[in-house]
């Protein structure tokens, strides 16, 4: 038998600025179905959700809910026809109790015209109590912790009376336990006969709940699967469009250069065994091990952000006694072309509020004397955006508008215009979605090959033994152990880091 | 922090800190009817009241706007206006409708620079109420006039045993807790001021300012008529004072500028206490000049000293 779609879109299209977002995507939700939605950041799928939940119009496409054609204008009537969303973002009002946000726009009143506060209250009650949340109807939003914003987000999405739920992302401030509750409510919900739409990054998640999978890439439809019929690794490999070991660049056979960099018998407490590091020229090397080892002290050393004990270091021969005194660090290392990219870039790294051209040639403008007139350096720019394929529709956007993974290369970008040969990374790829990932990787490699030299700090050790030429293995706060990555695995790093 | 002292610094409410000008306002009274013989007297707290009406009035309205995040500073020209027209020689039932017309229209066109021009709501209404003071000379260059016996009953002399300004306080007070604490209509204003997605739960965040805005000016307006009964003339000057009043008073009860937090109990104490001080000073044989100087003092101190969004991790 052949069930009729809850939900049918049909060639949807939508476009931001001249940039298309979504290009003829079909999706289909069936009645009792868990539907994943998957796909790199920015392939479309919030997008796709956007126009299913009324909050973006779509350029071109039809929709059908229940075999009807249905237009939605305002989230008001999308919700109205069905179809309840419980988005990412943080959307519930911090001054309004959980009962008032769960039914607002909606609110029941009294025969006096007044807000039924008591009946809101004690529906509100019994569908936390169904969710196991002893939470009180009238606390207020802002008086909760994240978590339990997060699980009153959906409990309002859940108990709209709708028979199409979106979660996008829900399980990102939820603990295993609260992962557990929600997939018995999906389940509860499947059994009625509704539709589950899930996004999720998460990919144990999407293979214990759902039933079909649909994967998006860059705005166009990859795919439509049960989930039964396909591995995690295929998926990853239909999101990104290749398979997870195409990911890093091929590593170079030649031998290397001279020193450009050495560390020598660094103490980074009084107590800490002496430990030294050398860095040569077109290679990536990398500090391994547990997390809190000392590897973010060893690097900020460097950069004098870091108070060690003792010991030396010298950049091409120079040589400078740690720890680093004030008036050096960072600005000396940048004079002696070494760049450091720190791991928080929105909090340490970039100017989020200022232009992606501003971020990229900033380094550059702090070269000169503070009086003389800034050159627009739009060649530099220009330049930087191509060989970095960095995606924004103009230089002039605030680099807060950029996805993670493009954010990224505008920081990496700022070193790299200022003809820095040495680049210190903490975590190069946090929070960047694949595909600009394995862009990272080559641009790294192309860099070393090119005659730069990378010291890169990261917790996924195999993001460390794809991407790098040397290990060092660092445990409580020394060296103990450097290998070649090549013949580098994580349960030999694991060993070393544990037995060391 | 514990339970106590949170809930009485109104962490666990949106209807902001109020029980702190409660206090003042409380030791404030027990402290001038010792320091003053009048002070205490029927006579003066009648008075009290009637001073307090007209700010009470406006300053609801103002805490309608203030709520969604704007202010109206165009209230106390509204105010001048509405003495303006009702000391025309017309009668009231022309008089009366043309002014409740000229605040709907006033609101509505503060409402559209803020909503659909995006105009910063002080420079929308600061405009405004350039616009209409000079609307107002027109009316009524200097003071005088006199105005309709009708509207003279309304606010002297006695209803049911009760005095009339007793009776305005009252019944303005109940209109206003029935819109901003008793309807849907109040709670999606909370909802407004309290963050940017309020339009994703359908409320029309537009028609909502909108309607604040004219409810400011419908409020500012009804004072008018209050006053207007009062100084039984018209006087395009008699305003001036309360578009800083009524925030000073809104601001003292309580309610946040950003939108979002605050309560008409809040705002009904912020007017007492500013007119406990007013008046308190009058019996002190305070200069005028040194009041204002107070008053201007107040609004500054209230504003630093305001917890800033108290609820929220």
């Amino acid at each position: 038998m052949t069930m009729q779609p809850l939900v049918q879109m049909t060639s949807v299209s939508k476009s931001f600025g001249g940039i298309a977002a979504l290009e003829n995507v079909d999706f289909q939700l069936l009645p009792g179905s868990v539907h994943a939605l998957t796909g790199e950041n920015g392939a479309g799928k919030s997008t796709l959700m956007k126009i299913l939940a009324g909050v973006v119009q779509p350029d071109g496409g039809m929709i059908r809910k229940n075999g009807q054609i249905v237009c939605f204008a305002s989230p008001r009537e999308a919700l109205d026809a069905g179809v309840s969303t419980v988005f990412q973002e943080h959307s519930l009002l911090p001054n309004l109790s959980i009962a008032e946000n769960m039914f607002l726009g909606k609110e029941p009143v009294t025969k006096f015209g007044v807000t039924d506060r008591v009946r809101m209250e004690r529906e509100v009650k019994q569908v936390l109590y169904g969710l196991g949340l002893k939470l009180d109807p009238a606390t207020l939003v802002g008086n909760l912790s994240i978590a339990e914003r997060q699980f009153v987000e959906i409990a309002r999405g859940i108990s709209a009376r709708a028979d199409v739920v979106i979660l996008d992302e829900p399980t990102a401030a939820l603990n295993a336990a609260d992962v557990e509750v929600l997939n018995t409510q999906i389940q509860s919900l499947k059994k009625q006969q509704k539709a589950v739409v899930y996004i999720s990054h998460r990919m144990e998640e999407i293979f214990k709940v759902c039933d079909t999978i649909t994967v998006l890439k860059d705005g166009r439809n990859v795919d439509t699967v049960p989930v039964s019929s396909i591995r995690p690794k295929q998926l990853i490999g239909m999101m990104v469009g290749r398979e997870l070991s195409e990911l890093f660049p091929p590593r170079p056979d030649q031998t290397r250069g001279e020193v450009v960099l050495s560390i020598d018998g660094l103490r980074l407490t009084a107590e800490a065994t002496p430990c030294s590091i050398v860095l040569r020229r077109g290679e990536i090397v990398a500090l391994a091990g547990l997390e809190g080892q000392g590897q973010r002290e060893l690097v900020r050393s460097l950069v004098g952000e870091y108070v060690p004990h003792g010991g030396k270091v010298a950049v091409r021969g120079r040589e400078f006694a740690f720890p680093l005194s004030e008036e050096r660090g960072i600005r000396e290392m940048q004079a002696l072309g070494l760049g450091f990219v720190p791991e928080d870039r929105k909090l340490e790294g970039l100017f989020l509020d200022l232009s992606l051209a501003h971020n990229l040639t900033i380094g550059l403008h702090s070269r000169h004397f503070e009086l003389k007139p800034a050159a627009a350096h739009r060649e530099v720019i220009a330049n930087s955006m191509k060989s970095l394929s960095i995606k924004a529709a103009r230089p002039s956007l605030p680099v807060n508008a950029l996805s993670g993974g493009n954010q990224q290369k505008v920081l990496l970008g700022r070193y790299l215009a200022l003809g820095a040969d040495i680049l210190i990374i903490e975590e190069p790829t946090r929070g960047v979605d694949v595909g600009a990932k394995a862009e990272i990787y080559k641009l790294l490699r192309d860099y070393a090959n090119a005659g730069g030299s990378v010291v890169v700090l990261s917790r996924e050790t195999l993001e460390l033994i794809g991407l790098c030429d040397r290990l060092y293995v660092i445990h409580d706060k020394h060296v103990v152990a450097e290998m070649p990555a090549k013949s580098a695995t994580e349960h030999a790093i694991l060993e070393a880091a544990l037995h060391g | 922090m514990s339970q106590l002292s949170r809930m009485f610094l109104g962490a666990n409410s949106r209807d902001g800190l109020w029980t702190v000008p409660l206090i003042v306002a409380l030791a404030c009274c027990a402290g001038l009817a010792f320091s003053t013989a009048e002070f205490a007297s029927s006579q003066n707290i009648l008075n009290l009241i009637a001073q307090a009406a007209p700010l009470i009035l406006v300053s609801i309205g103002q805490m309608i706007v203030i709520l969604v995040r704007g202010l109206d500073l165009s209230v106390g020209s509204v105010v001048s206006l509405t003495t303006g027209i009702l000391s025309l020689n017309v009668p009231v039932y022309v008089s009366v409708p043309a002014v409740m017309l000229a605040a709907v229209a006033i609101g509505l066109l503060n409402g559209i620079s803020v909503t659909t021009f995006r105009v910063h709501p002080i420079i929308a209404t600061l405009s405004m109420m350039g616009i209409v003071q000079g609307v107002t000379m027109f009316v009524r260059p200097s003071a005088g006039g006199t105005v309709p016996p009708e509207i003279l009953a309304l606010v002297s002399g006695r209803l049911f045993g009760i005095y009339m300004p007793v009776i305005w306080v009252i019944v303005a007070i109940l209109v206003a807790w029935k819109v901003v604490h008793g309807s849907r209509f109040g709670l999606h204003l909370f909802a407004i001021g309290g963050g940017e997605t309020a339009g994703t739960f359908g409320i029309a965040e537009q028609r909502n300012v909108l309607a604040a805005y004219v409810l400011s000016s419908c409020f500012a307006a009804v004072a008018g008529i209050f006053l207007a009964g009062r100084i039984v003339s018209g006087d395009p000057n008699i305003g001036t004072q309360y578009a800083v009043d009524s925030i000073t008073a809104v601001a003292l009860g309580g309610t946040q500028l950003a939108g979002g937090i605050g309560s008409l109990h809040g705002t009904v104490i912020g007017c007492a206490l500013l007119a406990i001080i007013a008046n308190g000073m009058n019996l002190l044989n305070v200069s005028a000049f040194i009041q204002t100087i107070v008053k201007g003092l107040i609004l500054l101190a209230v504003i630093s000293l305001q917890p800033r969004k108290t609820i929220g991790l």
